[in-house]
C-alpha cells in the first residue's frame, strides 16, 4: 500500500484529499497542519512521497521542501506542491524549484490520485 | 444521507464569499486610491513610473489573492461534492443525488467563470506576455484537434482538418500556448453547437503577410446582430447559452484578447449557403511577425526615419527580386540587382553596396562560392552579407558551415517585410564586424569602467542607464548582445527581460545578467528564462563583466565552444 503524507494548512483541504486518496485508491494517507509538522511526521516515518500546499503561514511550501531537501532521511521522498495559485510566474517559479510535480486546486478528487501517480510513475 | 445535510453543505458554500467579497471590496479601493494618486500627481517622469509599477504590482498581488482564496474554498466544495456524488462516502438516495449534482455541475460553472475571469484580467494586466517563438500551423492545429478529439467524441462531431496549402511548410511567430488556446475555445463552442453526426472544419492557409485559421460547424449559426457582440464579456447568441451549454461567456472575450495581442484579427461569420444546417465559423488572421499593440506603438514612434543605403540584392529569380527591391527602394534604399553570384560580386567590387542579400540556391556561382569570394577579397570582405534563404542557418550542411559562417546576419524564406528589413538594419548597424553590445546599468562609474575595458576588445558599446532607455536603444538598434544590471531605476531587470522575450526580432537575444543582490534565494520565481550567462556578486568588479562579455562574445561567433564555469 502506498504511503503519502499531505501537508496543509487548511483542514477541510487535508480531510477532502485524503479521503479522497483513500476512497479511490485505498492509500496509506497520514496528514500534517504545517511545514514544521510535516518535517517531523516525514523524518520520523519517511513516506513514499508528499503532497504539500504552497501557501501556508509560518513555513510555506517552497522553504518546506528546501529544509526537506537538506535532511538525508527526507531529500529522497518525491514532493508534489498543490497550489491555488495558476499565474505564470508562480508556475515558472515552482518549476525551478526542482519538486516532482505541480498540481492545481481545485482537484477533482476522482483522478487525484492518477494524476500523482502519473507524476510520479507509480 | 439527509436532505438537510446537503442545504447545510449547500449554504456553506454561499457563506464562502462574503469574507472574499469584502477583502476583494478592500483590495479594489486600495488599487483605486493609488489610481487617484497617480491621475491627480503632477510628478515627473520618474516619479509616474515608480507609481506605475507601484500599481502593477498592487494589481499582480490582488489577482494573485483573489486566485488563491477563490480557489481554496472552492477546492473542499468541489472534491467533498465530488466523493460525495460518486457515491464513495455511501449510497445516496436519488433526490439527495440530483441536488448533489446541481451543486456540482455549479461548482463546475463557477471553477470555470473565475479560471477565465482571472485568465482575462492577467492578459490585459500585460503582466503574463506572450511567449512569442517560432511556431508552426499544422503543428497548431493537429494539437487543437488532438486535445479536442475526446469531447467531440462524446458528441458524436467529427473533427477534421483542411489545409489550403502543404501546412509543413508555414510558420510564423506567436504565442503557440495561448493560440492552442482560442484554437481549444473556437473547437470547444464548435462541438457544443453542432448536432450528433456533424462534422467541424479547421481550415488552415497562409499567405507571405499573415496566416488563416478557420472553424467552422453546421450548427445553428449567428444572427447577424449578434456577429460582433459575442464577443464581448458575458455576451452569448442566447441568455440561455451559459446555462444550457456549459460556457461562462468569457471564451470569445479571450480569445479575441489573444489575438488582438498578436496584433491579428478575429472575427465570426454565418454560412447561410450551408447544406446541413446554418452553420458558423470563426477566423483568424495573424501577422507571421506578431508584436503586440503596445511595443508596436512604441516602435513606431522610436523608428528612425527610414535612411538612404544602398544594397545589393542577389536572387536568381526575378520575380523575387521585384517584389524584395521593391519593397527595399519603398524603406529608402537604392537596389541594385543581381541576377547572379558572378554580377553581386561585380557590383560590391565597383562599391556599389553596404550590405549584399544573397541567396544561396543559383545555377552558375552559388550563394557559397559567392560568399567565400567576397569574403577572399579586400576590396569586399568588409561589406556586411545576409542570406536568403528557404533553409536555416542551422541546417546547414556541415560542408558548407564555414562558408555561411561568414554571412553576418540570414532571413529564413518565406519571409515578410518586417523580418527583412530588421535584420538588414541589424547589420547596417553592426558597424565593421564589431559585436554591438549594449550594457544596461544605472552604476555610471561601473559601466563606464566595463566600456573602457571591452574598448580595447574591438568590441563597440553602448550604454543604458534606465529601463526605457534600454527599450529605446534596443528598438532604435537591436545589439549582438545585452549585458543587464537586474536593478535599475526605473523597474526591476526582470521585466525589462520579459518585455525583451515577447519581440519577436529581440526574443532570441543573448543576454548577460549580473546583480550586485543575492537573487537566487528570493527570486527565483523570476529569473530571467535562458540567460546565456549569470553572475551574482556584491561587489560586481569591471573585469568579471568583461570576462563575462567576451566569454559570450567568442560563444556567439563560435557556437560550439562550450560555456565557461561561472562562479
Amino acid at each position: 500500500m502506498r504511503t503519502v503524507l499531505i501537508i496543509d494548512d487548511e483542514d477541510d483541504i487535508r480531510e477532502v484529499a485524503a479521503l479522497s486518496l483513500e476512497a479511490t485508491v485505498n492509500w496509506n494517507i497520514s496528514t500534517a497542519h504545517s511545514g514544521a509538522h510535516g518535517i517531523e511526521a516525514a523524518s520520523k516515518n519517511p513516506p513514499e512521497a508528499i503532497l504539500m500546499d504552497v501557501m501556508m503561514p509560518g513555513m510555506d511550501g517552497p522553504t518546506t521542501f528546501r529544509e526537506l531537501q537538506k535532511n538525508p532521511r527526507t531529500a529522497g521522498i518525491p514532493v508534489i506542491l498543490l497550489t491555488a495559485k495558476v499565474q505564470g510566474v508562480d508556475q515558472r517559479r515552482f518549476a525551478g524549484l526542482g519538486v516532482a510535480g505541480v498540481l492545481f486546486k481545485p482537484f477533482d478528487p476522482l483522478t487525484l490520485a492518477r494524476q500523482i501517480s502519473e507524476v510520479l510513475g507509480w | 444521507m439527509s436532505d438537510h445535510f446537503i442545504l447545510g453543505f449547500l449554504a456553506s458554500c454561499v457563506a464562502v464569499s462574503v469574507p472574499l467579497s469584502i477583502a476583494l471590496v478592500r483590495a479594489n479601493s486600495r488599487a483605486r486610491k493609488l489610481q487617484h494618486q497617480l491621475e491627480t500627481a503632477s510628478a515627473t517622469q520618474l516619479e509616474h513610473d515608480s507609481r506605475r509599477t507601484q500599481i502593477d504590482s498592487v494589481k499582480d498581488e490582488f489577482i494573485s489573492t483573489v486566485s488563491h482564496e477563490l480557489r481554496t474554498p472552492l477546492t473542499s466544495i468541489h472534491g467533498a461534492l465530488g466523493l460525495l456524488s460518486a457515491g464513495l462516502m455511501g449510497k445516496v438516495d436519488d433526490k439527495s443525488q440530483n441536488l448533489l449534482r446541481i451543486a456540482a455541475s455549479n461548482t463546475d460553472r463557477l471553477i470555470r467563470l473565475i479560471n477565465d475571469i482571472l485568465d482575462l484580467e492577467r492578459m490585459k494586466s500585460g503582466r503574463d506576455p506572450l511567449q512569442i517563438r517560432r511556431t508552426s500551423l499544422s503543428e497548431l492545429a493537429h494539437q487543437a484537434i488532438d486535445s479536442m478529439s475526446s469531447i467531440a467524441d462524446s458528441a458524436k462531431v467529427r473533427l477534421e482538418l483542411v489545409p489550403s496549402a502543404p501546412p509543413e511548410a508555414v510558420f510564423f511567430n506567436g504565442d503557440p500556448d495561448r493560440l492552442l488556446q482560442v484554437l481549444t475555445n473556437l473547437l470547444s463552442n464548435a462541438i457544443k453547437f453542432s448536432n450528433p453526426g456533424g462534422t467541424v472544419e479547421v481550415h488552415t492557409g497562409a499567405n507571405l503577410d499573415a496566416v488563416l485559421l478557420r472553424v467552422s460547424d453546421a450548427g445553428r449559426g449567428i444572427p447577424l446582430d449578434k456577429l460582433e457582440s459575442i464577443f464581448d464579456r458575458f455576451q452569448q447568441v442566447e441568455t440561455a447559452d451559459a446555462r444550457k451549454k456549459g460556457g461562462t461567456g468569457l471564451g470569445l472575450a479571450i480569445c479575441r484578447t489573444i489575438i488582438d495581442q498578436h496584433s491579428g484579427t478575429i472575427w465570426a461569420e454565418s454560412n447561410p449557403q450551408h447544406q446541413r444546417g446554418p452553420g458558423a465559423s470563426f477566423l483568424v488572421s495573424l501577422p507571421r511577425v506578431s508584436r503586440s499593440h503596445d511595443v508596436a506603438d512604441a516602435a513606431a514612434a522610436t523608428t528612425p526615419p527610414a535612411r538612404s543605403g544602398s544594397v545589393i540584392l542577389c536572387d536568381d529569380d526575378p520575380g523575387v527580386r521585384t517584389v524584395i527591391a521593391e519593397n527595399l527602394r519603398r524603406h529608402g534604399y537604392s537596389v541594385f540587382e543581381a541576377g547572379s553570384g558572378e554580377e553581386a560580386i561585380e557590383h560590391a567590387r565597383k562599391g556599389n553596396a553596404e550590405a549584399i542579400l544573397l541567396d544561396l540556391y543559383m545555377p552558375g556561382l552559388t550563394g557559397w562560392e559567392t560568399l567565400k569570394q567576397l569574403k577572399q577579397s579586400p576590396a569586399t570582405s568588409g561589406i556586411p552579407v545576409v542570406i536568403l534563404s528557404v533553409l536555416s542557418a542551422t541546417e546547414v550542411s556541415p560542408g558548407h558551415l564555414q562558408a555561411t559562417s561568414a554571412a553576418q546576419g540570414w532571413v529564413r524564406k518565406p519571409f515578410n517585410d518586417h523580418l527583412l528589413l530588421a535584420e538588414l538594419s541589424r547589420v547596417l548597424h553592426s558597424g565593421e564586424g564589431k559585436p554591438r553590445v549594449l550594457l544596461v546599468d544605472d552604476d555610471i562609474d561601473l559601466a563606464s569602467r566595463v566600456i573602457s575595458r571591452l574598448a580595447d576588445a574591438n568590441i563597440h558599446i553602448d550604454h543604458a542607464t534606465t529601463r526605457q532607455d534600454a527599450i529605446d536603444q534596443c528598438l532604435k538598434a537591436p545589439p549582438d548582445l545585452l549585458v543587464l544590471d537586474l536593478t535599475l531605476p526605473d523597474g526591476d531587470g526582470f521585466s525589462f527581460v520579459a518585455w525583451l522575450r515577447q519581440q519577436s526580432t529581440l526574443c532570441t537575444m543573448p543576454i548577460v545578467v549580473y546583480s550586485g543582490r543575492d537573487v537566487h534565494h528570493h527570486e527565483d520565481n523570476t529569473l530571467p528564462p535562458n540567460p546565456e550567462q549569470f553572475l551574482i556578486k556584491a561587489p560586481v568588479r569591471p573585469r568579471e563583466v568583461e570576462e563575462l562579455v567576451l566569454n559570450t562574445v567568442r560563444r556567439m561567433r563560435n557556437p560550439g565552444s562550450p560555456i565557461p564555469g561561472l562562479n
